[in-house]
């Protein structure tokens, strides 16, 4: 349904959905009165259909016999207030009508520039300015009334129970409460009017793409449609589409679609000659084609795949064609590098079509350059895809071989295979690499003079026992493992506290100093007794630094226990949220149905608004969205 | 002995590897300051040293910025290897040597000490936050046990009141 005024361009188009049996949306495009409206009926067997009409029928009629009578603001009140009447007075009479009611949003033209906005339920009017996507109308739900008293956040209004529940509506009661904006119309401008089939199916990125496109109404009101039910189409969808101050100038996108596709047809022979002349038939990728083929199956599908997607503004095809040739290549083991050739090529091509255009109108050689310049990195995109896929391929392919090898040589040498890169664990400080220095002849007898000494100058038998230890270890000159038995040995089952650990090396000290005075104090040679104090220096601090490895050692688990018990708390904790979360939003709810206090209450909100005489009607209170049959 | 003290400190660039790990923050660098330190203390009171706390200082610093324990004591190590080798080299006197020898010995037996208490003090730290991370647990599994009550009673609420 087309209408058109000096300065405005409309369409209007609706369609029943993918999943409905019947429309119950209607709508108005009258461009004599400058009255348009989308209507979306519901409630009872079949009687959506009815409501929308009805109410469709009153405000066209209110409104064409007494334009110019009345202020439009207080008629267009009026009108919608006389088709809730009407449709609340048809559902009286009929049973089978009880409960139906319809949505409105209409727009009534001032003049030229200025435009009212009038509705009721959630049918929707936006605004495209500048390529902004501005919603002109505010839901008249329960969950939006609550909103907008902040009497709940956004986050809860995306789940609320009630979220489905209109809070107007028309035919619910004789009379209703109308929202009216007025708008200033500028040149550019596109307005929307749309039913909830729409907003409902398809994200408001997508509507304001195909709003801001360059495309007529008729165009983008086919387009929206198209994306409602590419979005599942679940609910009958109705779009009216108004731009203001259409240009007098084609759009790009349609002089792409008409005169740029058709240029482009019209020179095709022009881009197989420059195929032809780049060397397409001799790519390897063409090397069991005649070159005639070679020219019509590579160079003249692009050609075609290209002229479509130019007429219908898509890049489909050219991806399917891109895919096709390199799935064709590379699934039969064939080399990147002819691809790229081929590509290439035809890029070079289309550059010589461009320059042929150019020759006769530069703005359409713009245009065209432009369009094919997208087409061929969706070329690029597509073969790049089938590439990856490749990839992935050879990586699967690896990954087993590279599995079945490791099976294989574990079953050879099991083993060896058990833990080929595992450490085995050792003190990281104790220096296996360093090779212990042996004392020479000459320590031992110094060595072995002070241990007698010392011994001799009395203490307990731990003292005795570290002095031996020392001792031995200064003559073995022993290997870091050993040094570490040792250690253990001395350091025995002990607690990890304070004062069962200094002690250890308090007597550590004790022992390593009586034997180096004992050293000092002997009458061997000086060489010896320095080499004697070295090589007890360095078992003293073998030992010392052994058993601070076993503390460590020992406060180890400690800590691992700790970060797995910190670990469960965590968990807990999240459930605990959790569960606290679930237990106030049904508190919520709860509170929201039944607590008479709470004030902001949905429910009785919703009664309030659909009137005395039918408190629990479900029809009215269980309006849905789409996607919510059931409560139809 | 302090001019043993000055003679082992010109060993630094040698016995820290200077060359090879730069001039700043050179690992084991508390170690060789204790030691000269030590030296340093031998000559003023000709006793025991007493308690080295900047040595202390200096190892939990380490640890507390996230060395491991294995990395100080590895530093060590490695300190007391190169300074050995120095030693051996750069003094003639046997007493001197002897008394460096014993000095670094000292030195290490209480690095290692030190390491090993900070652990233990860990350990109890360990415990004590382990302790109260399981009585929050039971604080927790408490709270659960009346949030699951109420949920319970909400639900079937709910479900009596027919929505």
């Amino acid at each position: 349904m087309t209408a058109a005024r000096p300065a405005l361009r409309i369409h209007g188009a609706t369609h029943v959905g993918s999943v409905r049996e019947a429309n119950e949306d209607a709508m108005i495009v009258d461009e004599q009165v400058g009255l348009f409206a989308v209507f979306d009926g519901m409630g009872g067997a079949m009687a959506g259909d009815v409501a929308s009409q009805k109410a469709r029928d009153v405000v066209k009629e209110y409104v064409r016999a007494r334009r110019g009578q009345m202020d439009p603001r207080a008629m267009l009140d009026a009108a919608l207030n006389a088709a809730s009447a009407a449709v609340h007075g048809e559902a009286q009479v009929r049973r089978d009508r009880r409960g139906m009611g319809t949505t409105a949003v209409v727009c009534l033209l001032l003049d030229d520039r200025r435009a009212l906005i009038a509705h009721v339920g959630d049918s929707r009017a936006y605004l495209l300015r500048g390529g902004r996507l501005n919603q002109l109308t505010r839901d008249h739900t329960v969950v939006a009334e609550l909103l907008a008293q902040n009497a709940i956040t956004p986050e809860e209004a995306e789940v609320h129970a009630y979220r489905s529940v209109l809070s107007r509506n028309l035919g619910a009661k004789p009379d209703t409460r109308v929202d009216i904006t007025e708008i200033e119309l500028t040149r550019g401008d596109r307005l929307l009017l749309c039913s909830d089939g729409l907003y409902g199916f398809a994200s408001t990125e997508a509507v304001q793409q195909l709003l801001g496109s360059t495309d007529a109404p008729e165009q983008v009101a086919r387009d929206l449609i198209e994306l409602a039910l590419r979005g599942g189409g679940g609910d009958n969808v109705t779009v009216v589409v108004l731009e203001a101050g259409a240009a007098a100038v084609p759009r790009t996108t349609q002089l792409m679609r008409t005169s740029g596709s058709v240029s482009w047809w019209a020179r095709r022979e022009r881009f197989f000659e420059a195929a032809r002349a780049a060397g397409v038939a001799q790519n390897p990728i063409c090397a069991v084609l005649s070159p005639a083929e070679a020219i019509e199956i590579v160079a003249g599908n692009f050609v075609e795949a290209l002229f479509h997607d130019l007429e219908k503004a898509t890049t489909v095809n050219v991806w399917t064609y891109a895919e096709n040739l390199a799935h064709g290549w590379l699934d039969r083991g064939g080399a990147w590098a002819p691809l790229r050739l081929i590509l290439d090529i035809l890029h070079h091509a289309c550059g010589q079509v461009v320059a042929d255009v150019r020759r006769d109108d530069a703005d359409l050689a713009l245009l065209i350059e432009a369009a094919v310049t997208r087409e061929l990195t969706v070329c690029e995109m597509a073969v790049g895809g089938v590439l990856g896929e490749q990839l992935r391929a050879v990586d699967a392919a690896l990954l087993k071989l590279y599995a079945e090898r490791q099976v294989a040589s574990e079953a050879r040498a099991p083993g060896d295979g058990a833990r080929p890169f595992v450490e085995q664990p050792t003190m990281p400080f104790l220096r296996n690499d360093r090779a212990p220095e042996p004392a020479g002849p000459e320590v031992r007898p110094v060595l072995d003079a002070a241990l007698r000494v010392a011994v001799g100058r009395g203490g307990d038998a731990a003292l005795h026992d570290l002095l031996t230890r020392l001792h031995r270890l200064a003559v073995d000159a022993s290997p870091p493992a050993a040094v570490t038995v040792q250690a253990r040995e001395l350091f025995g089952v002990r607690q990890l506290e304070e004062r069962a650990i200094a002690p250890v090396f308090d007597a550590l000290d004790r022992a390593r100093r009586a034997l180096v005075d004992a050293i000092s104090a002997g009458t061997a040679p000086p060489s010896a007794k320095v080499a004697a104090v070295r090589q007890l220096a360095s078992a003293s601090h073998g030992l010392a630094a052994s058993m601070a490895g076993l503390v460590v050692e020992a406060a180890q688990p400690g800590a691992h226990k700790l970060r797995e018990v910190v670990r469960e708390t965590a968990a807990l904790r999240a459930k605990v949220g959790k569960t606290e979360a679930r237990v106030a939003e049904l508190e919520r709810r709860f509170a929201t149905v039944y607590d008479p206090l709470a004030g902001k209450i949905a429910m009785d909100q919703a009664i309030a608004d659909v009137g005395p005489s039918r408190p629990s009607a479900p029809g009215i209170l269980a309006r849905r969205r789409p996607g919510r049959e059931t409560q139809r | 002995m302090t001019e043993l003290a000055d003679r082992i400190n010109v060993l630094r660039d040698e016995v820290l590897d200077t060359v090879e790990q730069g001039d700043r923050d050179l690992p084991g660098a508390e170690v060789f300051e204790a030691v000269v330190r030590q030296l340093a203390a031998l000559g003023d009171s000709s006793g025991h040293a007493g308690i080295d706390l900047t040595l202390h200082d200096a190892i939990a610093r380490r640890l507390a910025w996230g060395d491991t324990e294995e990395a100080v004591l590895g530093d060590a190590d490695r300190v007391f290897e190169r300074l050995v080798k120095a030693v051996q080299r750069a003094l003639r006197d046997p007493d001197d040597q002897i008394a460096v020898l014993e000095t670094a010995s000292d030195v290490l037996t209480a690095a290692a000490r030190i390491v090993a208490l900070s652990a233990v003090g860990r350990a109890g730290r360990d415990r004590s936050a382990r302790l109260r991370e399981e009585l929050a647990q039971r604080r927790l599994r408490e709270a659960l046990t009346e949030q699951q009550t109420t949920l319970a009673r909400l639900e079937q609420e709910l479900k009596d009141s027919g929505l």
